[in-house]
């Protein structure tokens, strides 16, 4: 990093908070996605909002390209840091400044901890709803810009759906308000959260974010269904579906999911080809009445087992599994790359058999894990990076399930986000001109185009090397998956 | 005053490359939006209409942007399915007005609003070019999500051609009750009090009666729990809050109309958070009113709009009027934008859609 940017951004941070040297930098030079690393050529982390918008006006003033970061949980790559670039770490912006059960909204700052939300609304009956499976880490700034989803999302959407006002901090320094507290959000003009939310850091910073808190559901109702075929599973949700219920998620695991899950969180599923969990929820009389609906539509599903879960631990077992799987996976494999691509729901039994062709074609294995309600497939490719060209493999059947996705009419990211790690697909779900207009808007907001280069769009300087897939930390020795 | 009917996509194009300015129309059901068009050019959507893809199985719909409401609710209704959102003339809009005005009825107050349930769109800009965005999947995260930006954009950045949704499934049976609260606050802290219970209402309105304060409320469900739960809630909002009084409404289109007893020359939907309702409620209490989903949306008919705009201005709110001789449809808070401005400059450098 060249001296005057190193002067300029001494002026604005104490030495405590403007990170330069090699082992500092560490921790940031990856984030979940960890078959690519880059050294940032600093990290800042600021403590209020003056010092973003102080930096970022900076930053647009040196045409100096920086990345906002959260807890770096992205898996597409989307806090990967720009070679020489500056980083920015918004973890210290933690406040939550006002939780309004009465109106049950919620005003926070980017750094906050999606589930520190849900924990400060719990004693009023209220919870956050978007729900990553690294809701435990991963911060509401970073669930902004990539629009995160999670388990869910079916019945009530993803974080888009569940911001109704911001103040941010535009890629030139421009500092701007949009929506409020009625859950009508902007209402009048434009939807302007919605355009900001899942712009993928490349618009700006979040600095204050307004959300709306649901009311915490009176009765849960959780089924696990054992399958000995993956088709299976994947009917039995269409005939959910059929039967006009509106369960708040449906997920399914295959064997080698389940396997990891197994080792990892002793979960206790049982020993099948395939789990589907559902579950209902919602005020206790109605959920009951869908409760028995629900069991007779799986139960014409071919199941040979099926699980009630039938208190509160049990369900947080049957769910413990499920979101560690992907963490698990990692104890199956030395590296994995997890795509999220979507396809119509009527197509999932199509896009699994699909999967499991090209599976074959690359010598890999691919654990399937995913949001079967809304066709959010997430398969998790298992390659060994100390292998020659495995990464190359992984990353061309990777590739090849995006195209899939595609023609079967789907999206290449439900929830994940472009990031640096699908930019090359964009051109296959957008025509050029579609793409020249997104990069158009872009420039129109950030003319240097500083915010998150390198991410979304294809082309451009390549940010980071790829390599071998430890994350940095695991590799000094300071972390491990175990 | 030059009047087009476009019957495709290309038609729509030429009409927006020829034109120096275009002002888009559906049925024309919100007159108060087609005033201040200074000779612009009239393109008339309701050629562009019909339902082009409807899977039930995919919780999906795309639809022509001139397609009335009634028609997809229809067809939605016929596969057990509906708009959550509510459209809110479901009589005479077409679906491509709803999204451009975000018009929304009472039960948007159970899942959300248009922003929540819009996928995707096909539009032509103001430099003619047809393109897309969003996708056609409930679920996807490619790429600048613009098609919620189109919501509530007036027209002003892109003509939105075809729309797709996501939809929910209905259920069969509806009970609606109205209890009355002799004072505002009174009415409000009921509002608070289902805000934070486990009870999931359908829909949930506020309105001034005869000097009192009625909430009325809607439960949906199935045939076979829906009275105990009714019961259940009547109870509790009966032993939590001031109720004075409940009283068994009929379930009528009628009464979930929030626009029906709302007569006057101007009429004005306000979007305002639940605390700002008193001091809002104040100086328009001589307008009619009422306010729905859980008091974020506001209505107000009057005969004053002059007067309602100091209100809104007063209040630091910003009112859409559908109806009325007004020479801008925005009142109250002019609309300003820094982000909106900049998404101008690139779909309508020309400044040409008005």
């Amino acid at each position: 990093m060249n001296r005057a940017v190193l002067a300029a951004l001494e002026s604005l941070y104490p030495a405590d908070r403007l990170l330069t040297r090699d082992v500092e930098l560490l921790p940031y030079e990856s984030d979940a996605l960890t078959a690519f690393n880059a050294k940032p050529g600093a990290v800042v982390l600021p403590i209020n909002e003056e010092e973003i918008i102080d930096t970022v006006r900076l930053c647009h003033q040196m045409a100096l390209p920086f990345v906002a970061r959260g807890s770096g949980t992205s898996l597409s790559g989307g806090s990967l840091p720009i070679p020489e670039g500056l980083t920015i770490g918004l973890n210290r912006l933690n406040r939550i400044k006002k939780i309004d059960p009465q109106q049950r909204i919620a005003v926070v700052e980017p750094g906050v901890i999606n589930l520190h939300i849900t924990e400060a609304a719990q004693p009023y009956g209220l919870y956050y709803a978007p729900d990553p499976s690294s809701q435990s880490i991963c911060t509401i700034g970073g669930n902004i810009a990539f629009n995160s989803g999670g388990a869910h999302c079916l019945k009530y959407g993803m974080t888009s759906n569940h911001v109704l006002g911001m103040k941010v901090v535009l890629a030139d320094g421009t500092v701007t308000q949009f929506g409020g507290e009625s859950v009508d959000g902007v209402g009048i003009g434009p939807d302007l959260v919605g355009l900001f939310v899942g712009s993928e850091g490349l618009f700006g910073i979040a600095l204050e974010i307004t959300v709306r808190l649901m009311p915490q559901p009176e009765l849960y109702r959780t089924v696990l269904a054992a399958y000995n075929d993956l088709g299976a599973a994947g009917d039995a949700v269409s005939l959910v579906v059929a039967s006009g219920l509106l369960p708040g998620a449906m997920e399914i695991m295959d064997r080698l999911a389940i396997k990891a899950a197994e080792a990892s969180v002793q979960a206790g599923y049982p020993d099948a080809e395939a789990l589907l969990i559902v579950e209902l929820e919602g005020e206790a009389l109605q959920v009951e009445a869908e409760f028995d609906q629900l069991l007779g539509a799986i139960e014409k599903s071919g199941a040979f087992e099926v699980r009630v879960a039938q208190n509160e631990e049990e369900r947080t077992r049957i769910w413990k599994g499920r979101k560690g799987a992907f963490s698990a996976v990692g104890r199956l494999s030395p590296d994995y790359i997890v795509q999220d691509g979507v396809v119509p729901r009527s197509r999932l039994g199509e896009a699994l058999v699909e999967i499991g062709a090209l599976k074959a074609k690359h010598q890999l294995e691919v654990a399937n894990v995913f949001h079967a309600g809304d066709g959010n497939l997430h398969p998790l490719i298992l390659y060994d990076g100390r292998e020659a060209g495995a990464l190359e493999r992984a990353e061309a059947l990777a590739g090849e399930i995006l195209a899939l996705c595609i023609n079967l009419g789907g999206s290449i990211t439900g929830e994940h986000g472009i990031g640096m790690e699908k930019r090359d697909y964009l051109p296959a779900m957008f025509s050029e001109e579609e793409i020249d207009i997104m990069q158009a808007l872009r420039r129109a907001i950030d003319p240097n185009e500083i915010a998150n280069r390198g991410k979304m769009f294809p082309g451009g300087e390549a940010p980071a090397l790829s390599q071998h897939g430890m994350h940095p930390l695991e590799r000094a020795g300071v972390i491990s998956r175990e | 005053m030059t009047m087009y009917a476009p019957g495709s996509v290309t038609e729509l194009q030429a009409i927006v490359r020829d034109s120096e300015r275009v002002h888009v129309v559906g049925k024309g059901s919100k007159p108060a939006l087609h005033r201040a068009v200074n000779g612009a050019a009239i393109a008339d959507l309701s050629g562009l209409s019909g339902i082009i893809e409807y899977q039930p199985s995919e919780y999906t719909v795309t639809v022509r942007a001139g397609t009335p409401v009634r028609e997809l609710n229809a067809a939605l209704r016929e596969k057990g399915q509906y708009l959550p959102f509510d459209p809110l003339l479901p009589e005479v809009a077409t679906i491509g007005g709803t999204v451009a005005c975000n018009l929304s009825g009472s039960r948007r107050f159970r899942y959300g609003g248009v922003r929540d349930f819009i996928l995707g769109a096909e539009v032509v800009d103001g430099a003619g070019r047809a393109f897309r965005v969003g996708g056609k999947v409930v679920k996807n995260s490619a790429g600048f999500d613009l098609s919620k930006f189109l919501v509530g954009s007036l027209g002003k950045y892109a003509i939105m051609t075809e729309l797709t949704f996501k939809v929910f499934p209905d259920v069969p049976r509806f009970h609606s009750l109205g209890f009355l609260y002799e004072k505002l606050e009174e009415a409000l802290s009921a509002i608070y009090f289902v805000n934070q219970s486990v009870y999931e209402l359908d829909a949930l309105d506020l309105v001034p009666a005869a000097g009192n304060w009625k909430i009325l409320a809607r439960l949906a469900g199935f045939d076979d729990t829906l009275p105990q739960r009714v019961e259940r809630f009547s109870a509790a909002m009966t032993g939590e809050t001031e109720t004075i009084h409940v009283e068994q409404q009929d379930d009528s289109a009628a009464l979930w109309n929030p626009l029906a007893d709302l007569s006057g020359e101007f009429l004005v939907k306000v979007v305002i958070p639940p605390k700002q309702i008193p001091a809002f409620d104040a100086l328009s209490a001589h307008d009619r009113r009422r306010y729905t989903v859980g008091g974020n949306i506001a209505w107000a008919a009057t005969d004053e709009i002059a007067q309602l705009d100091t209100a809104l201005k007063a209040s630091g709110l910003t009112g859409l009027c559908l109806r009325g001789a007004v020479d801008s449809a925005v009142i109250g808070v002019p609309l300003e934008s820094v982000l909106a401005d900049r998404v101008k400059q690139v779909l309508d450098p020309q400044n040409k859609l008005v």
